[in-house]
């Protein structure tokens, strides 16, 4: 059977968060870097296989699949063992419900504030506005204060125990925070400390560790 | 104890895609209505069942959700065996299921709520709107659908040749357009997302949805 390909950037954002999601499940796979730069990834060929004309998209011996979140679903099913979708009702109701949370209340803000804060740490040659960085980190902090709230009653987002929806908040939580400083920023103030202890926790994992460079090739764990 | 359904009476965003839901698996449930007008969605009783104080939420015999994506899965489960299906099971069809579901979060829905915003909630509001703004979503939509196209060349819905949630959550917020002169589904020079989107707007649980309006079945 085939390696997994994840055709996508070394440094791409999405890219990074279905490698993050790879490495937890601890399942090899193969980046085959996609030369955006060069319009790579609008070409017919590659257009027959995401119609987006976005990255990453999986191929998994045969089995084509883009869209991040739904990528890392597919892997997740896969490896069940380690539980980062629960499959009895409730729990799974549970983690749809944060999984959504994600998708609604945190990605629109941070993904637009993340992605600035991004591109100006890494100097790329893009523009980027400081009212859209401030008004959508505004949003972000009133969304944490609901976070705050339910992370005060549990260790993780859907209960005691980690799953997906938390993995997806990386990379944009960790980019979100380069507006401030180490001990002061966004989802690291004193006011709540539970998002804080939830946050150092992400941030600590290994399969988060793993491509601090960037996204590589993992053969093996 | 019945499953209670919290909404406002609006048959539109989150509270419309769950209350379709609930048609599609014909589940029992009480309507409770939620007057966001009256700020009841801010109340400290309301927060404690969703704390980003938004509607909706249901109480399933104690079992407290909310997020619509998120308690319309929850429903095929529970009610599984009823209705339609709206999530496959079989891993790969799944995984398809939810990259559409995803194209539609975060492709569709932002430059949707733009439009939205500009030439349906300001309109009715007396304000004027923003044609700059609108115009940038028409194209942004525009341009999605133009992929939509490509894809619904190839089957009858969003995901393959059957109606799941891929396509249950466009009613959202996209039935609005029509209903306020904005035909962007439709155009002839779509024929194949023209078809799927006059096949759901023909959907019989959602005429009777908007017909009759959110109301308990019990």
């Amino acid at each position: 059977m085939a390696i997994l390909k994840l055709h996508g950037g070394k440094q791409a954002t999405c890219t990074r968060r279905v490698a993050t999601v790879l490495h937890e499940l601890q399942v090899p796979f193969e980046l085959i870097e996609v030369d955006v730069a060069n319009g790579a990834h609008k070409s017919p060929e590659y257009l027959k296989i995401q119609p987006f004309g976005q990255i990453p998209y999986i191929d998994d011996d045969g089995f084509l699949l883009y869209e991040t979140r739904a990528i890392c679903r597919y892997i997740a099913a896969k490896y069940p063992k380690y539980g980062l979708i629960p499959t009895e009702p409730k729990a799974n109701a549970l983690f749809e419900q944060a999984a959504s949370v994600e998708l609604t209340n945190f990605d629109p803000s941070a993904s637009k504030a993340g992605l600035q804060l991004w591109i100006r740490k890494m100097g790329y040659p893009f523009p980027t506005d400081d009212k859209i960085i401030a008004d959508n980190l505004e949003t972000l902090e009133k969304k944490l204060d609901a976070y705050e709230a339910i992370l005060s009653k549990q260790r993780y987002l859907a209960g005691e125990t980690i799953t997906l929806a938390d993995i997806f908040h990386l990379p944009y939580g960790v980019f979100v925070t380069y507006a401030g400083s180490e001990s002061d920023s966004v989802m690291n103030r004193a006011s709540r400390p539970n998002v804080a202890r939830w946050y150092k926790e992400l941030i600590s994992r290994p399969s988060w560790l793993a491509y601090l460079d960037g996204v590589t090739t993992t053969t093996a764990y | 104890m019945v499953l209670k359904f919290y909404a406002s009476q609006f048959v539109a965003a989150g509270n419309g895609i769950v209350a379709l839901a609930l048609a599609e698996k014909q589940a029992a449930f009480e309507f409770v209505p939620i007057d966001m007008a009256a700020k009841e969605h801010k109340t400290e009783e309301y927060i404690a069942m969703n704390p980003f104080a938004q509607v909706p939420a249901i109480n399933d015999d104690g079992f407290a959700m909310y997020e619509s994506r998120a308690i319309c899965r929850y429903l095929d489960e529970r009610f599984a065996g009823q209705g339609a299906t709206l999530v496959p099971k079989g891993m790969e069809e799944r995984a398809v299921v939810e990259q559409a579901i995803s194209v539609e979060s975060m492709a569709f829905a932002p430059p949707l709520a733009k439009v939205v915003m500009e030439l349906v909630f300001k309109v009715r509001r007396g304000l004027a709107p923003d044609r700059a703004l609108a115009d940038e979503g028409m194209k942004e939509i525009s341009n999605i659908l133009d992929v939509y196209e490509v894809i619904l060349a190839k089957h009858r819905y969003l995901a393959g040749d059957d109606f799941t949630l891929a396509d249950l959550v466009h009613y959202a917020y996209a039935p609005m357009l029509a209903e306020n002169g904005v035909d962007i589904m439709t155009v002839k020079e779509r024929p194949n997302v023209a078809r799927w989107w006059n096949e759901l707007m023909s959907r019989p649980t959602w005429i009777k949805l908007k017909a009759e309006g959110m109301k308990s079945t019990v």
